[in-house]
């Protein structure tokens, strides 16, 4: 698909080098609080970007991401714990990330095969019925050990608090998603995707191949799903079925894309990062009224800016272009 | 195998169905008027519990009398949410839009449960209870047994409205073709409008049946709406016989897996059928009412 998409503006490169630049300072000047809530920014963006793998070009939105998330998590922790102390730290989180991901694979391509056969809503809830039997399953027996929780060992690395060590965990998570999703974005799977999303029957009239496209974006989407649940669980220090299978994390990487614009790679990254601030920081001390907040946000996003503050922004981009034009002809 | 025991089974299976059944219908109504799913069908079920227990600590009105006022509240309540938001997104975006702000709404308005009456579990109690029975070796518990008749009634009243009143076929007109019901007269906005009422009153009394029987949090919505989606998912999208049909299979599914499997793996068997009907026939045993089956 060359010369399909424009060249990259020298402007986003320079921006987005800056960003990088930005962000690999920040543990060393920030305070602990402030460095944990960018963690949060850089994993949960980085989620809600892979969730867009999908759900971002076509209306194959996945309620029940939790289920990758999840998976991912008890697949490394429990091979953590088989693995045992002959492992170091560090070579138990890597295979066990290596697992996780196998294993997403393998589930997500099961799942994918009669669920993607679904569409619109009934995907969606498909998705949402299916993280809820993984929670299940995961609480009831005793293999799992979810409804109990086990700790996860500590990961340590000379000259960074765990603090900074998990932060630069997480960017380089967030880091890899982005690139995944600009390298989807701008091949030929990722034009299929965009037709899918406008009329999936045209497309494969057109000789889209719909089914293998959707498959593929859906278990990239998956696997690195998992590997974020990996990270986060080992971040936590301790797991159980409650802390991953949460109906909420399948929600925000939606409301996340919402709210910056779906579709997009910066969109989800902005939206994590205002959601959580405005949740964390301006309502940090009115924890009862956070769902209220996130309701009502939800409402005037879906009602106010259906495609997000991306999509706001270039709308009033583009008039401002237009008029410029209108003025400049004589 | 014991008889006894699978009769009393199969006996609870039926009426904690006939009570799904119930909580059900509304959910099942705006999927087929609307192809909207509603995600803040359960704290509509949550409401009305809630409702029913406010009205019965200040006025001292009992559960069930407090029915007729619980649905005239929750009508009003539903057919705001359609006229200000469900609308306004569905036509600004697209359907799916629906999903997110019936979430938002459940959010908002569980968050608001919770400050008004506090998030522990609170339960009805009602004079009017059936004494509990015996048919055979097989014991019907009284506020069971009562639920069930007050859902049967309530299921009963519904249809009859749908087949023979004029807002009843105005509701299924529109449900077939919005367009070519407009055309014959009928404002397609105010049926809309309507049905979300309807759904959120029956949502409200089966609200109370169920505080009747069960104790009940204001975290409880998701699982009443889950609840509500396989239940439509297994009998049928949009009448009330598909959802009698799918809630007695549900509460077949739900009793049976508990009695002689474990009670731990009873939503794990609910799940595995909803996905399963989902990949097999989406649209329930009895189809759509209004489009034919896909």
């Amino acid at each position: 698909m060359r010369g399909f998409h424009k060249p990259v503006p020298a402007t986003v490169w320079a921006l987005a080098a800056l960003l990088l630049a930005g962000a690999v300072v920040l543990p060393f000047v920030a305070s602990p609080f402030h460095l944990r809530l960018a963690q949060q920014i850089l994993l949960f963006g980085g989620l809600a970007v892979a969730w867009n793998l999908l759900g971002g070009f076509t209306t194959y939105w996945s309620f029940g991401h939790a289920a990758f998330f999840g998976l991912g998590a008890f697949a490394a922790g429990l091979l953590g714990q088989q693995l045992g102390a002959e492992f170091s730290v560090a070579a138990r989180l890597i295979i066990g990330l290596a697992f996780a991901v196998a294993i997403s694979l393998v589930a997500a391509v099961a799942v994918a095969l009669p669920v993607l056969r679904l569409r619109g809503i009934y995907f969606a809830i498909a998705m949402l019925a299916f993280a809820q039997i993984l929670g299940e399953v995961s609480k009831t027996f005793d293999l799992f050990q979810g409804a109990m929780g086990f700790p996860l060992p500590l990961l340590k690395f000379p000259g960074l608090e765990k603090v900074q060590l998990f932060y630069f965990l997480f960017l380089l998570f967030c880091l890899v998603s982005v690139a995944v999703f600009v390298l989807v974005k701008r091949s030929r799977l990722g034009v299929g995707l965009t037709c899918i999303g406008q009329d999936e029957d045209t497309a494969a009239m057109l000789g889209v191949p719909t089914e293998r496209y959707k498959l593929v974006a859906f278990v990239l989407s998956a696997m690195l799903t998992a590997a974020g649940g990996v990270l986060y669980v080992y971040g936590l220090g301790f797991m159980t079925s409650e802390t991953v299978f949460r109906i909420d994390i399948s929600l925000n990487l939606i409301l996340f894309s919402m709210v910056g614009g779906i579709g997009t790679v910066a969109g989800p990254l902005i939206g994590a990062t205002i959601m959580i601030l405005l949740t964390q920081v301006v309502l940090g001390d009115l924890l009862d009224l956070h769902m209220m907040l996130t309701g009502a946000v939800l409402i005037a996003m879906v009602i106010l800016a259906p495609k997000g503050l991306l999509g706001l922004f270039r709308r009033a981009w583009s008039r401002r272009r237009l008029a410029e034009t209108v003025e400049a002809t004589p | 195998m014991d008889g006894t025991l699978f009769f009393q089974t199969l006996v609870d299976g039926l009426i904690l169905g006939g009570i799904f059944s119930l909580s059900a219908v509304g959910f099942s109504l705006i999927f087929g008027v609307l192809g909207i799913v509603n995600l803040a069908h359960g704290i509509f079920v949550l409401l009305g519990a809630y409702l029913g227990l406010a009205l019965k600590q200040t006025m001292g009105i009992d559960p069930l009398a407090a029915i007729p006022i619980v649905c005239a509240a929750l009508f009003v309540l539903g057919a705001l949410l359609q006229l200000t938001l469900v609308a306004g997104a569905v036509r600004r975006s697209s359907l799916m839009s629906s999903l997110l702000i019936t979430f938002g709404a459940s959010l908002i308005l569980r968050d608001a449960v919770i400050l008004v009456f506090g998030p522990d579990v609170q339960f009805l109690s009602s004079a009017w209870l059936v004494d509990t029975f015996h048919i055979g070796d097989v014991i019907v518990d009284g506020a069971r047994a009562t639920g069930l008749i007050a859902s049967l009634l309530l299921l009963g009243l519904l249809s009859l409205a749908l087949y023979h009143l004029k807002v009843g076929r105005a509701m299924r007109a529109t449900a077939q073709q919005d367009f070519a019901a407009g055309l014959c007269g009928i404002d397609a906005r105010r049926i809309y409008a309507v049905t979300f009422g309807i759904s959120a009153a029956f949502a409200g009394a089966s609200g109370i049946i169920i505080g009747l029987i069960n104790p009940f949090s204001p975290f409880d919505d998701t699982y009443w709406t889950l609840n509500a989606f396989v239940t439509v998912v297994l009998g049928g999208v949009g009448s009330p016989v598909g959802a009698l049909l799918g809630g007695l299979l549900l509460g077949e599914i739900s009793t049976f897996s508990s009695q002689y499997v474990g009670s731990l793996y009873s939503n794990v068997f609910i799940f595995s059928a909803l996905l399963l009907m989902l990949i097999v026939r989406p649209n329930g045993l009895l189809g759509n009412a209004y489009k034919g089956s896909v």
